[in-house]
């Protein structure tokens, strides 16, 4: 069974993989795996971007989305007359012309990753370029793949691919994705800590951030700056200290990652 | 299933070609551009010769067996099919060829649309009106634009400069001349401290014993380097220019532990998605304060290299006592006096200071930020004070840039940049008669004359030709006399008369952006508006930017569409030559620049000075025999597998790294100035312009001032314009386009962060504004912003983030403009209101970043107004997903 590895670690923003699928999709009929994307509109690859932090802790998270061509597929329950089928592969296919005016196979979708074509009235989504994978065609891997150069989405066997640690988007919704995810962004506490008196950066300082989710430890590096990453969603306590000066804090992560002003330690 | 067609094609927006695509297509039509893998082609022993390698920790990079085009190749078949392409000639509607000003309606360019006309309408005008010029004028009132090529790869077709070609055999042109855009501030500035540098002019530092050229840069700051400074650089963002590889590049670089620091106004894209990334944000040019003081705590603490200053420098006490504020100023450049200005807090600046002095330090630049804008020749040579305070050319000290980005050396390299193969010298430099800088055309046809110093030509420029007056119109007799040396120089017959030279008065662009490429864009509309300009001619792709001020428009293949052979060469993966054959049928009746020249040399009778009687196919085999490549390949073999990496040098080794040799050994390795050595002062400068207060004999912290006292800028939060414009703007490259190219890319233009939906369903480009500065006006996320300064009014959409600092707006550079008014424009081409009047008094380069704007959200009664005022504007045909089109402009 084939399924996607996305490691978003890895993802430098440049949309590549998004391009891609438009290019493979857009004015090109790829019948009977699928109809031609709408010029705009469609993502059935999309680059999600979140800003993320504050001050001068700020970094951009990148997570590209797809089909989860999921094992318990809401839509294929949706669809009537077969109109959205299971290769043997795995890939969840719709079927064009089944799915002509099926509206709810879009619906159905939680992740909404189908999309109404109102021109065509089919609902259409990504198909894993089932077409390229069927051979005759001068590459045989999906096109996001095909223009990642950085190695983010790999696509095979799953028993090829190292899902160690991986996460998929929602398990608690029971659809099963087949495609799965290193490195999805959790909460993160960032800032620098200086001196007010000297004027400097302070550096080796113990910050710890604690609360009930748990506690985490960080130390100052050479420019002042700590970064505790992977944080549950929580409010926190936030203690820093060295050579006998000591501050404290309250954050929360529960709406945001937080980028700190800096911070004096006095 | 139809058949498919795969040409390689080497995409890329300026003259050396892209890492190689596949484009596969059926029946003539694009299915799909791709990367393409090398192994499909050769085998891997085939490759291994060509293979460069970086080692470090155990770790290797090469380049791999698969392509990394960039983003804008891998969107091209967006491009060849725009909805905005010129697909026949067109005449704008009210101009009619004669030069009355009755009848060419100089007032209504970029106001009056165009019809189509036939190509031999086309031609029989560009027949008829060259033959006027010529007989009224003068051949040399014709200004040739572009020349440069600066937009596809091409060779053969020429990607600028066919003009020019046709010119020459027609008597002569005005040459434009590119001023040294993306590196002014070297340019300008870092080129009196470290001499001519790469290309011998270009001001980023090579050796002169190795022709100019810097070898091995990335190798030794990944075998030496600890931290990467990037001022003035964003990798992730200007590698689109040709390849993705850079990506990968700091990926390995963060895989053998590099720590980097990037400073910019703006959270730039190689900061926002890379972890290790140290961001410093700081006010837009106001790096040269920082500079000073980290030399404040250098000089004070110790912590530079002192003995490599006693015997590689000149002039550092100078330096020391400005510092210090030892000197007349008395002012001490400390950490605190530097935070007031750059908003860098004093903790943060000494930080810099000390791990920049404690971890080997090497710089990245790549075309952006402070080294652009006013008065660049500071941070130009602040920054480069740096590299000079810690042993320039030491193992891991080095300053990459584009032109020293090329990793490995082929034996049958000729510089870090040149191609492997050359047709169609078109876009060679040709020195001409009369020449005007490309930043003060609108000067030149507005007050009739315009003075400047040095060519300013952007590279093979010796520093000492920046102390030459220059005139326009052009004095005949210092023409002739160069005429004269030039053919001396060649052993031919050297003329005896003196060019005839004049005014231009018409204006022949291949390269049709320079009011949102270069400065003061409002200004250019200006002069392009007057009767100055009798005939405005643009040969181009797609009906945009300064097309839509033209009289004729002549339509052009894309890359795609023509027969070429085009390799890639700088900032690539790895360096190839290539054979490009068309990838697909014709958009309508384009031909290509090279095919419009033969037209009319079949009009004027010299078509066989232009082709030399050759055909495509004839053209690649002489540029093939012409090449060093059949040294290591033959041309039945080079054709049959389309492309060639040329092999590493077995003795690439034996070639010192950057500006090694200097460091080594300065007494053998000199610099080019006129000391040898690095000149922290400039006699130079000090003896030819004594009275220059903005560019003096050392950097300084230059803030200008007023008009009335002389200086050129007052584009600082230190002066008197800014208590009117208190925002000062960042307009570096886009994330989405390359320079003004692929603003109607459909698939670009739907992603979040490229448009913004204004609530009239337009795309506007966005402003990126801190929420401070953005709450301050009433302005949220969507709002239409209005951007201006004394000099125009642009409209833009608001983004309002923390990835830009407070003080500061962004705007990537480069969006279509959109004329509502003179002055007003609603595409946010933000180079439409950059300083008119270049770097400083003796330096006519561009600045077009970090100057002074004020932000407003528009009001529905200020936006009706300008619907009512300038209905025909906003009526014009607006397709979001690509913006202003062909249909915008056409009436049929």
């Amino acid at each position: 069974m084939k399924a996607f590895l996305i490691d978003v670690t890895k993802c430098v923003g440049c949309h590549a993989c998004q391009i891609g699928c438009k290019d493979e999709h857009c004015d090109n009929d790829w019948a009977p795996y699928a109809a031609p994307q709408p010029e705009v509109g469609q993502f059935w690859l999309k680059v999600n971007q979140y800003e993320r932090g504050g001050n001068s802790h700020v970094r951009v998270a990148y997570i590209p989305t797809l089909c989860n061509h999921c094992e318990n597929a809401p839509c294929m329950k949706a669809a009537k007359n077969g109109a959205v089928y299971r290769r043997e592969d795995g890939l969840v296919l719709i079927d064009p012309v089944k799915a002509k005016g099926q509206k709810k196979i879009v619906e159905a979708c939680p992740y909404h990753v189908v999309y109404w074509n109102e021109e065509l009235q089919i609902p259409q989504k990504c198909t894993g370029c089932a077409h390229l994978l069927d051979g005759n065609h001068p590459i045989s891997v999906p096109r996001c793949v095909d223009n990642c150069h950085v190695d983010v989405i790999t696509f095979g066997e799953e028993a090829d691919l190292d899902l160690e640690g991986t996460e998929v988007l929602h398990p608690e919704w029971g659809t099963k994705p087949r495609v799965f995810y290193k490195g999805l962004p959790k909460k993160f506490i960032a800032g620098t800590v200086y001196d007010p008196v000297a004027e400097e950066v302070v550096i080796g300082a113990a910050v710890t951030v604690s609360g009930e989710a748990g506690t985490y430890a960080a130390v100052t590096n050479d420019w002042g700056d700590f970064t505790v990453d992977g944080l549950p969603e929580a409010d926190w306590t936030v203690t820093i200290e060295k050579d006998g000066k000591q501050t404290s804090f309250s954050v929360s992560t529960k709406e945001k990652d937080q980028g700190l002003p800096d911070i004096a330690l006095a | 299933m139809k058949e498919v067609k795969t040409t390689l094609q080497s995409i890329a927006c300026g003259g050396t070609g892209g890492d190689i695509t596949a484009v596969d297509s059926v029946d003539g039509k694009i299915v799909r551009i791709r990367p393409i893998n090398y192994l499909d082609t050769y085998t891997a022993d085939e490759l291994e010769p060509a293979m460069w390698k970086l080692e470090a920790g155990g770790e290797i990079l090469t380049p791999g067996y698969k392509s990394a085009p960039n983003y804008f190749a891998l969107a091209y078949k967006n491009r060849v099919y725009s909805k905005n392409r010129v697909k026949y000639p067109l005449k704008r509607v009210d101009w009619e060829p004669g030069g009355d000003p009755a009848k060419i309606n100089a007032a209504n360019r970029g106001k009056s649309k165009f019809v189509r006309i036939s190509w031999e309408e086309a031609l029989d005008i560009m027949e008829s009106e060259l033959k006027r010029i010529i007989e009224t004028y003068g051949p040399h009132s014709v200004l040739t634009i572009g020349e440069d090529g600066h937009r596809e790869s091409k060779d053969l077709h020429s990607g600028g400069g066919m003009h020019s070609t046709v010119m020459d055999k027609l008597g002569g042109y005005t040459r434009e001349t590119r001023t040294p855009d993306s590196v002014e501030g070297w340019y300008w500035g870092a080129k009196h401290f470290w001499g001519a540098g790469s290309q011998k002019g270009l001001g980023m530092p090579a050796p002169p014993q190795q022709d100019y050229n810097s070898w091995h840069v990335a190798k030794d700051i990944t075998e030496n380097t600890e931290m990467i400074a990037f001022a003035a650089g964003d990798l992730e963002l200007t590698q689109n220019y040709g390849s993705q590889f850079w990506s990968r590049l700091i990926k390995f670089w963060e895989k053998v532990g590099k720590e980097f620091v990037v400073i910019d106004p703006f959270c730039n894209y190689t900061a926002a998605c890379h972890p290790t990334m140290k961001w410093i944000p700081i006010l837009p040019n106001t790096d040269a304060a920082l500079d000073f003081a980290v030399m404040y705590v250098w000089i004070t603490e110790g912590l530079y290299d002192a003995d490599y200053i006693a015997t590689h420098s000149v002039g550092f006490e100078k330096v020391k006592a400005y510092v210090l504020g030892e000197d007349e100023e008395g002012i001490a450049k400390t950490p605190a006096w530097a935070s007031e200005r750059c908003g860098v807090p004093v903790w943060t600046i000494k930080a810099y200071a000390r791990n920049r002095a404690k971890k080997v330090t090497s710089s990245v630049h790549f075309s952006s930020g402070a080294i652009k804008g006013p008065y660049s020749h500071e941070p130009g040579r602040t920054h480069a004070y740096l590299l000079g305070m810690q042993g320039l050319g030491k193992p891991g000290v080095q300053q990459m840039f584009m032109n020293s980005a090329t990793i490995g050396k082929e034996t049958i390299a000729a510089t870090t940049c040149s191609p492997f193969t050359m047709l169609n010298k078109c876009r060679m430099f040709y020195p001409s008669a009369q020449s005007i800088p490309r930043t003060m055309i609108a000067e030149a046809l507005l007050n009739g004359q315009a003075k400047w110093w040095g060519s300013p030509c952007i590279v093979f420029v010796e520093t000492a030709e920046q102390f030459q007056e220059m005139n326009y119109p052009g004095d005949p007799q210092a023409a002739l006399a160069m005429a004269q040396a030039m053919a001396a120089y060649m052993g031919v017959e050297p003329p005896t008369e003196a060019p005839r030279l004049n005014k231009f008065h018409m204006l022949w662009s291949e390269k049709p952006c320079n009011q949102n490429c270069w400065d003061g864009g409002f200004r250019y509309q200006d002069a392009i508006r007057t009767n100055e300009v009798e005939f405005f001619v643009t040969n181009h792709q797609w009906l945009e930017n300064d097309s839509l001020f033209a009289d004729l428009v002549l339509p052009v293949t894309t890359v795609l569409e023509e027969n070429d052979a085009v390799g890639g060469s700088m900032i690539i993966s790895i360096r190839h030559a290539c054979l490009t054959p068309a990838a697909c049928d014709r958009v309508g009746e384009s031909k290509s620049d090279y095919e419009i020249g033969l037209e009319l040399g079949d009009r004027f009778g010299f078509r066989e000075q232009l082709d030399m009687g050759m055909s495509e196919e004839e053209w690649f085999k002489f540029g093939f025999e012409q090449s060093r490549l059949p040294e290591e390949i033959t041309w039945e073999e080079y054709s049959k597998r389309g492309f060639y990496f040329p092999k590493q040098d077995p003795n690439a080794d034996s070639v010192l790294p950057g500006m090694r040799g200097f460091y080594l050994d300065p007494e053998n390795w000199p610099l080019d100035t006129p000391t040898g050595k690095l000149e922290f002062w400039s006699e130079a400068l000090a003896t030819t312009f004594p009275d220059d207060f903005e560019r003096t004999p050392m950097a300084k912290w230059i803030v200008g001032g007023p008009k009335s006292e002389g200086w050129y800028h007052d584009e600082s939060l230190w002066g008197e314009r800014c208590k009117q414009f208190p925002l000062l703007v960042v307009a570096n490259p886009a994330r989405f386009r390359v320079h003004v190219q692929g603003d109607d890319i459909k698939w670009f233009r739907e992603i979040e962060t490229c448009k913004v939906k204004g609530p009239d369903g337009y795309l506007y480009e966005p402003i990126w504004m801190n929420p401070a500065d953005a709450e301050a006006r009433g302005i949220t996320d969507g709002d239409i912003v209005k951007l201006f300064n004394e000099r125009g009014t642009i409209l833009l959409g608001a983004r309002v983030s923390d990835r830009v600092v407070k003080g500061a707006v962004m705007v990537h550079k480069g969006s279509r403009v959109d004329p509502i008014a003179e002055h007003l424009d609603r595409g946010g081409a933000i180079n439409l209101i950059s300083p008119e009047n270049q770097v400083s008094k003796y330096c006519k380069g561009f600045a077009v970043t970090g100057y002074l704007v004020e932000a407003a959200k528009v009001t529905g009664e200020e936006y009706a107004g300008w619907k009512a005022d300038y209905p025909e504007a906003f009526e014009r045909d607006y397709d979001p997903a690509i913006g202003i089109n062909y249909n915008s402009w056409v009436v049929e």
